[in-house]
């Protein structure tokens, strides 16, 4: 039984990685413009039941799967993440909540609103926004809450996604500091809420508003970009400004960032107050299955890794050395060390770590493996941060489907 | 001014690509795809229902991709979309829905004949 499963198993992860290297080598050679209205390249197969997905290629972006279509939903195909440790602006994810998104901004006329618990309320084009200060740069990881939430057992409902859900960029853009600064808050300033473009269709829906407390919106790392990877940001990430906040989950990167109001208050809007909470508890996890008795508002990201370089149900011949390489990542501390296993976690050996683009980056690690004999093997990698979290070797559950980290399998079969 | 920055740009070289190229000021304007995923047809009555009241507002993935559930789970969805998100959805309209979505999508769907329709 346990056999028959993994082989099944096994085929849906092989025809995914078949079906996407072709359909990406269609894509790169079709190139993309603005307007193309695209159509379906594909289709792919997640590793979990009810998993098959179309793949669409989206204005400035190459076929990704397609998780809703309105509003947009988008996964990163998990190879991309072997491409490079940077995500390029055309693979990286795409995640709304509601339908009534922007498709056409004028940059001329935009305008950011500052205001609320204020000395002076602002309304700044961007032009006036990109004089406020020198820009600054930072790499740092987006990863939405329910990344990987297809593989949770027991399953849980919302968004059925794998684990591209993630993107590492170089941001550009000021601190939010330095806008709240120019603002001047008062001093009973508590939080600081931020809206995007992206409405809903229905006047009764809750709108998309995030909030920070004031003491995180002012650390000097939460940021309001206007670029990714050099460029301007991608409509459907958020163009012509988003927020970045690093090592806190998506959910807080409100894209489309128009209006900025500081609170004296706690925000108690749906998304904080009822949406995007987590088990009030060290763990942040309950018994599969139940309910958390209290709740908090999800914020760091779990410390994860990757392997990118073999693809679950892959063949390996035996005695012949390879490189397996992956990714590691955590909520700011920075990863001190990554460990590999080719035997389902009972022996580790410590890999190497590559170029370090700051603690908020993907961290490559790469090492050495000689399959010594035939049969199946389970790959895993297990990231430690520098204050020794780890990851978990059974996963953790919560009814969101939120913060998976436990060590991933990669199971392959040596020849 | 505009010139005098191109100019300095330009006998800078390389400096140009930091930190931000692209910087145009014209308007961007994407055409999105068109939705390809429908609600599987269905001779319940709650089909219609869920064709008017659900599509206002998202497209037929947010049904489909949901893992198996029981009847409960779809009374709760419908419900919170009614209470929560304020979609229109009248109460007599509740049942018909929820009782749809478990038997299309859900623990109710028949075993054989109906799966190719469920997409």
């Amino acid at each position: 039984m346990m056999q028959t499963r993994l082989s099944s198993f096994i085929a849906m992860e092989r025809r995914e990685f078949l079906r996407t290297a072709s359909v990406m080598a269609a894509g790169a050679a079709a190139g993309g413009s603005l307007g193309r209205a695209a159509t379906a390249d594909g289709r792919v197969m997640l590793p979990f039941e009810n998993g098959e997905r179309e793949l669409v290629a989206y204005p400035q972006k190459r076929p990704l799967i397609r998780l809703t279509a309105r509003p947009p939903q988008l996964e990163t195909p998990f190879s991309v993440f072997n491409e490079g440790v940077l995500t390029p602006n055309d693979a990286f994810f795409v995640r709304y909540h509601l339908s009534d998104i922007p498709t056409r901004i004028d940059p001329a006329t935009f305008r950011l609103r500052v205001r609320g618990a204020v000395t002076t309320s602002l309304e700044l084009s961007l032009e006036e926004l990109k004089k406020l200060a020198d820009p600054v740069e930072l790499v740092a990881v987006n990863q939405c809450s329910g990344n990987s939430r297809g593989h949770f057992t027991p399953r849980v409902a919302g968004g059925q996604l794998s684990h591209g859900a993630m993107g590492n960029a170089r941001w550009t853009g000021i601190p939010l500091r330095t806008l709240l600064e120019k603002a001047g808050l008062g001093k009973d300033a508590r939080q600081v809420t931020f809206d995007g473009l992206d409405r809903a269709p229905l006047p009764g829906t809750p709108d998309y508003i995030k909030a920070l407390d004031i003491d995180h919106a002012l650390d000097g790392e939460v940021m309001l970009a206007w670029a990714m990877n050099g460029e301007d940001l991608p409509m459907l990430n958020g163009y012509p400004l988003r927020l970045v906040v690093p090592g806190y989950y998506g959910t807080y990167w409100v894209k489309h960032v128009h209006d900025i109001e500081v609170l004296d208050t706690v925000y108690t809007g749906f998304w904080m107050a009822t949406a995007y909470r987590v088990p009030d508890n060290p763990a942040k996890a309950v018994e599969p299955g139940t309910a958390p008795k209290k709740t908090v508002p999800i914020s760091r990201y779990t410390i994860r890794s990757f392997i990118t370089s073999v693809i679950s149900g892959s063949t390996l011949p035996v005695g012949r050395e390879r490189v397996v390489r992956g990714i590691a990542f955590d909520s700011g501390q920075g990863i001190r060390e990554v460990a590999f296993s080719s035997d389902g976690g009972q022996t580790w050996r410590v890999a190497q770590l590559g170029t370090d683009l700051g603690r908020y980056s993907f961290r490559e690690w790469r090492i050495g493996f000689t399959p010594s004999k035939a049969g199946t093997h389970v790959l895993m990698a297990r990231a430690v941060n520098r204050i020794g979290e780890t990851q978990p070797l059974e996963p953790l559950w919560n009814p969101a489907g939120y913060l998976r980290n436990v060590v991933e399998r990669v199971p392959v079969e040596v020849i | 001014m505009m010139l005098q920055t191109i100019s300095a740009a330009v006998l800078l070289g390389v400096l140009v690509l930091v930190p931000s190229r692209a910087a145009s000021d014209k308007p961007v304007e994407i055409t999105l795809p068109v939705e390809t995923a429908r609600l599987a047809e269905s001779p319940l009555p709650g089909y219609a229902l869920a064709i008017g009241l659900c599509s206002t507002c998202h497209s037929a993935e947010y049904v489909q991709y949901q893992p198996k559930a029981n009847r409960a789970y779809w009374r709760a969805a419908t419900v919170k979309m009614q209470k929560v998100f304020g979609a229109p959805i009248p109460d007599a309209a509740i049942e018909p829905i929820a009782d749809y979505l478990v038997k299309t999508y859900g623990m109710e769907r028949p075993a054989v004949g109906s799966g190719s329709t469920a997409r």
